[in-house]
Order: structure tokens, then C-alpha cells, then sequence
């Protein structure tokens, strides 16, 4: 009777609630890191994934080959570039959804959302319909007379890009858009009333003021491109290397698992630092205009 | 003379707008339209109608493997992570004190480091423990993982304008602790657990890296195989799987908005 009463007291503590999601992502998560970590100063074997012992070598290698940091700034410039045009391609649009009152406007919010209805192997599948050497667009084009022989849209950067921008563009526009939407529009008619174009009204009113969305979508679309696998997988067809596709390469294909532990983390000490960065530049920016 | 630059101007900036939209949905429309096309290649204008490359789908034992793994993952993760999530969003909300801010970035850290990184980690991991890097149940607990932090969000913002006097008033009349946890708060953040649920069914059935890294061999998952499958052959028995596939997902989204309405979905 007594031990039942004490097995209740137990159970009644709250903390019982979360204590199975916390030790899950101690056991699935902080310690599989820590066994990355600790595997990246691993000594590296030709029989086995790792020999005995540790050494600093796996990261000399990494950074001192001119190859490895090839790769490095390649992965770096291209998720650059794929941020800056989601962000052009993106902000029109989330602008236009957040300023519209049409009753199509549920619609073209599912427009946005629906790409990501589909896996990431199912939308470059529907680019390599398109973008292949015999796909639909060049079938296009040679049928109109525009052009003679094929053109080659992918295994290159341009369909890698093209892959790229279009499973993170919504990833853009979804914080963007949810900025814009707190901006009261009677700002902008104010600035209109008081002689302000409206070129002049958005650059010195809304654009400040969604600098917190566009933060956002930045990080995550740099984030998720210089992770991504499968599109230059797919849509470069290995012509196109970049970090995770050459992490993934040493430890699937050629079994160094300490040197692909190295890279990985050194791509992942690399994000961070770059974000880090780039809060504290955002944060002088948006020093006096976001409250 | 200026009213016409202006309206130009604003024909522009509609047409750009639409580009973007035919961008985002050309390729979806693509697959399925190829999918039902008879030819080997899409080409304008389409050759006609078939439905052989869905033959070819349900007729490819690896193919049909592949997609019971899937939907067996998904599955059992939905009911791991809302219990899960549920349970722990309930704590940080209701009973963590000066520790809710880092109970909560905890609970989504998941979601915010590199899913193949995470792979990376959870392989070495199985091997160096010994628990094997090709286990069902290795699978199993990193989609549990990747989707823990969608089920969590999603309870948590349906907790977070919670009125509580319901739940005093049943312990007031008499109901206890559990009984007033099913029939009453349940029930009130029910949006915000179905919507977790399906969102980590989605995540899962369309998971790439994580399962890459650990699936088994003849416990390949859905887009592992048609991942295997396009890295050599374009032909649209692809395209039948890929609309096969986007069909189960948009399923689960109208069963969503049936049961609870979109508007508590939180990605």
C-alpha cells in the first residue's frame, strides 16, 4: 500500500513529462555530436572506418589542401549566390501576398506552400523532366527553331542553382511574408499622403521594417543550401562537388570516417561562424528602426 | 503620360509575381502530367494517355517494399513523436519555470542543425555503441528525432492561449488528474496535436539524408529508392512513383483540414 503511494508520488512530479524527449535527445543527438567530435581526431585506417588512437591530422589535411578548400568556398560562394536570388525572386512576392485582398488570396498562399507537399527527390525529378538534354525545354526550343542543337541546362551549376532556389524558395518567402503582415499599411499611406512616391515610401518604410523577416529567410535558405544533398546530386551528376556531397563520399564511399567527420564540422564551424557575423551586421542595421 | 508609366510599371511587377508562381509549381505539374503521358520522354505536344508507368510501379517489387517501409516509419513515428511531443510541450509550457527558454531550444534543436550532419553523427554513433548502423529501430529513432521538434511547435502554440479555469472547474467538481487531462485539455488542444502528428508524417515520408545514411538493405525507404532509381533512369515509372507519393501527402493534408483545419498547422 505504501510502496503503491510512493510509486504515485513519483509519477505525479511533472517532470515526468518531458524527461523521454530529453533523454532521446541526449542519447540521439548530443551524443552521436560528441561521437562526431570525438571521431574527427581519430586516427584513419585503410581495414577499418577508424584505427586506435587520436591525431590533429584529418583537419591539417583539411585545411591545408587546396582542393578540400576548393570545395569549402565553392559551397560557401554557391549558397551565397542561391540566397540572393531566392531573396529577389522571394520579397516581390511575399510583399504582393501580404498587400493583397482578393478572395484568391488562401490560393496563392497553397501556391507557395504546395512545393513542399512533394519530397526533395520528387521536385528535382520534375526538373530533370525539363531541364534534361532530350526534357521538355529543349524539346521547346528546337521544335520552335530556336535552337539547332541541344542545350545543356543541367549536370552543371545552372541546374543545380535552378534546383536549389526552387525547394528553398519558400523558406524565403514564408518568414518574409509573416514580416510584412505585422507591418500596419497606414505607415505607407502616411509617408504616401505626406508627398512620398511609392518607390520612396517602400524603401524607407516597409523595406526597414522587414529587415527581421528577411534575416530570417537568409539564414535558414544559406542553412538549408550548403546542406543540401540531393539536388547537386541529381542536377549536377557529380560534376558539381560541393561539402556534403564530398562528406557524404568519404564516409559512404571510401570508409574515412574520421576525415569526413573533420570536413563536416569544419563546414558546420564555418555556417556558424558566417551567421554569427552576419547577425551582428544585421543588428547595426536594424539598430533604431526595429524596436 | 505618367498614369500609363505607373500602370506599366504595376504590369511588370503582377508579371514577375506570376513567373514566380509558375516557377514553384511548373515541376509538380510536370511529374504528374508525365506520369500519365505514354512516351518515354515528355515532348510537346504529349503523345497520349497511359497509365503503364503506374503499372510498372505497383509491379516492381522494390518499388512496393520501399513504399510499405515508408509508410510503416511514418506511422510509427507519428505516434512516437505525439506522445512525445505532446507530453514535453505540456511541461515547458505549464511547469518549466526559468529553464522554458532553453527547454524549448532544446526540444527544436533538431530542426536547427544540418539534417545530413545529424546523419552523419547518428551512423558513427550506432557503429561505435555496437547497436548496428542498419537497424529498423536506428531508422526509426532519427525520424523520431528530425520530427520531434514539428509535433512539439505545434501543441506548444495551441497550449500557449490556453484558458485553464475548464480544467479547475472538473478538478473543482471532482475528476481526476488523468480524467480531467482526456476530457478536457485534450480535446481543447486537439488542433494543435492532430496537426503535429500529420505534419510529422509528411516529414518523415519525404525524409531524404537521414534515411539515406541508415536505411537497411531491403529496408530502403521510398525516396531512397526513387532516388536510386532517377540517378540512372529518367523514365516516368519515376514520375507514376513521385505522383503516387505526393497523392498519399495531399491525403494527409485534406484528412488534416477535414479533422482540425488548416489554420492550426505550424511549419
Amino acid at each position: 500500500m505504501k510502496s503503491s503511494a510512493a510509486h504515485r508520488s513519483i509519477f505525479r512530479n511533472p517532470l515526468f513529462l518531458i524527461l523521454p524527449s530529453i533523454l532521446i535527445l541526449i542519447c540521439f543527438l548530443l551524443l552521436p555530436y560528441i561521437t562526431m567530435v570525438v571521431m574527427s581526431f581519430r586516427t584513419p585506417s585503410t581495414s577499418k572506418p577508424y584505427a586506435p588512437g587520436f591525431t590533429l591530422s584529418n583537419y591539417m589535411k583539411a585545411l591545408t589542401d587546396p582542393y578540400y578548400l576548393n570545395v569549402l568556398s565553392n559551397t560557401l560562394l554557391f549558397g551565397f549566390i542561391t540566397t540572393i536570388v531566392c531573396l529577389a525572386l522571394g520579397y516581390p512576392v511575399a510583399y504582393h501576398l501580404a498587400r493583397i485582398k482578393s478572395r484568391y488570396k488562401g490560393l496563392l498562399y497553397v501556391g507557395i506552400l504546395s512545393p513542399l507537399l512533394a519530397g526533395v527527390v520528387i521536385r528535382c525529378y520534375g526538373w530533370i523532366v525539363l531541364l534534361a538534354d532530350n526534357g521538355l525545354i529543349n524539346d521547346l526550343l528546337r521544335k520552335t527553331g530556336m535552337i539547332q542543337s541541344q542545350v545543356h541546362l543541367m549536370y552543371n551549376y545552372l541546374g543545380v542553382g535552378i534546383g536549389l532556389v526552387h525547394v528553398y524558395l519558400p523558406f524565403m518567402i514564408l518568414p518574409i511574408l509573416g514580416n510584412i503582415q505585422g507591418i500596419d499599411p497606414a505607415l505607407e499611406a502616411a509617408a504616401r499622403s505626406l508627398g512620398a512616391s511609392k518607390i520612396k515610401s517602400f524603401f524607407r518604410i516597409v523595406l526597414p521594417l522587414s529587415l527581421p523577416g528577411i534575416q530570417s529567410g537568409t539564414i535558414l535558405v544559406f542553412v538549408l543550401t550548403i546542406s543540401a544533398y540531393v539536388i547537386p546530386i541529381l542536377l549536377g551528376g557529380f560534376k558539381v562537388m560541393i561539402m556534403p556531397t564530398l562528406v557524404v563520399q568519404q564516409i559512404l564511399e571510401s570508409f574515412l570516417w574520421p576525415f569526413g567527420a573533420a570536413l563536416a564540422l569544419i563546414m558546420f564551424a564555418a555556417t556558424v561562424l558566417i551567421i554569427f557575423l552576419y547577425i551582428k551586421i544585421m543588428a547595426r542595421l536594424m539598430r533604431g528602426v526595429v524596436g | 503620360m505618367k498614369a500609363t508609366k505607373i500602370r506599366f510599371d504595376r504590369f511588370l511587377y503582377l508579371f514577375f509575381v506570376s513567373l514566380v508562381y509558375i516557377f514553384l509549381l511548373t515541376p509538380l505539374v510536370i511529374v504528374v502530367i508525365a506520369a500519365f503521358n505514354s512516351g518515354k520522354y515528355l515532348a510537346f505536344p504529349p503523345e497520349g494517355f497511359s497509365l503503364k508507368w503506374f503499372k510498372n510501379f505497383f509491379q516492381s517489387q522494390p518499388f512496393m517494399d520501399a513504399l510499405k517501409v515508408s509508410l510503416k516509419l511514418g506511422v510509427l513515428t507519428m505516434i512516437c513523436v505525439t506522445i512525445l511531443g505532446t507530453t514535453a510541450a505540456l511541461y515547458v509550457v505549464r511547469h518549466a519555470k526559468k529553464w522554458k527558454n532553453f527547454l524549448r531550444l532544446t526540444m527544436i534543436s533538431p530542426l536547427l542543425l544540418p539534417a545530413i550532419l545529424t546523419g552523419i553523427a547518428l551512423l558513427v554513433f550506432y557503429y561505435i555503441i555496437g547497436i548496428g548502423t542498419r537497424t529498423f529501430l536506428g531508422l526509426l529513432m532519427g525520424h523520431v528525432l528530425i520530427t520531434l521538434p514539428y509535433a512539439f511547435l505545434n501543441v506548444y502554440s495551441s497550449l500557449y492561449n490556453f484558458n485553464r479555469s475548464l480544467e479547475e472547474a472538473a478538478r473543482s467538481l471532482g475528476a481526476s488528474q488523468l480524467k480531467t487531462f482526456f476530457r478536457i485539455t485534450l480535446p481543447l488542444i486537439k488542433p494543435g496535436v492532430i496537426s503535429g502528428a500529420m505534419i510529422a508524417f509528411i516529414v518523415s515520408f519525404d525524409q531524404f539524408p537521414i534515411s539515406l545514411l541508415l536505411k537497411g538493405v531491403g529496408r530502403t525507404t521510398l525516396p531512397c529508392q526513387l532516388f536510386d532509381y532517377i540517378l540512372w533512369d529518367f523514365d516516368p515509372t519515376a514520375a507514376a512513383v513521385s505522383t503516387v507519393s505526393i497523392a498519399i501527402t495531399l491525403g494527409v493534408v485534406l484528412l488534416t483540414e477535414k479533422l482540425v483545419g488548416l489554420d492550426s498547422l505550424r511549419w
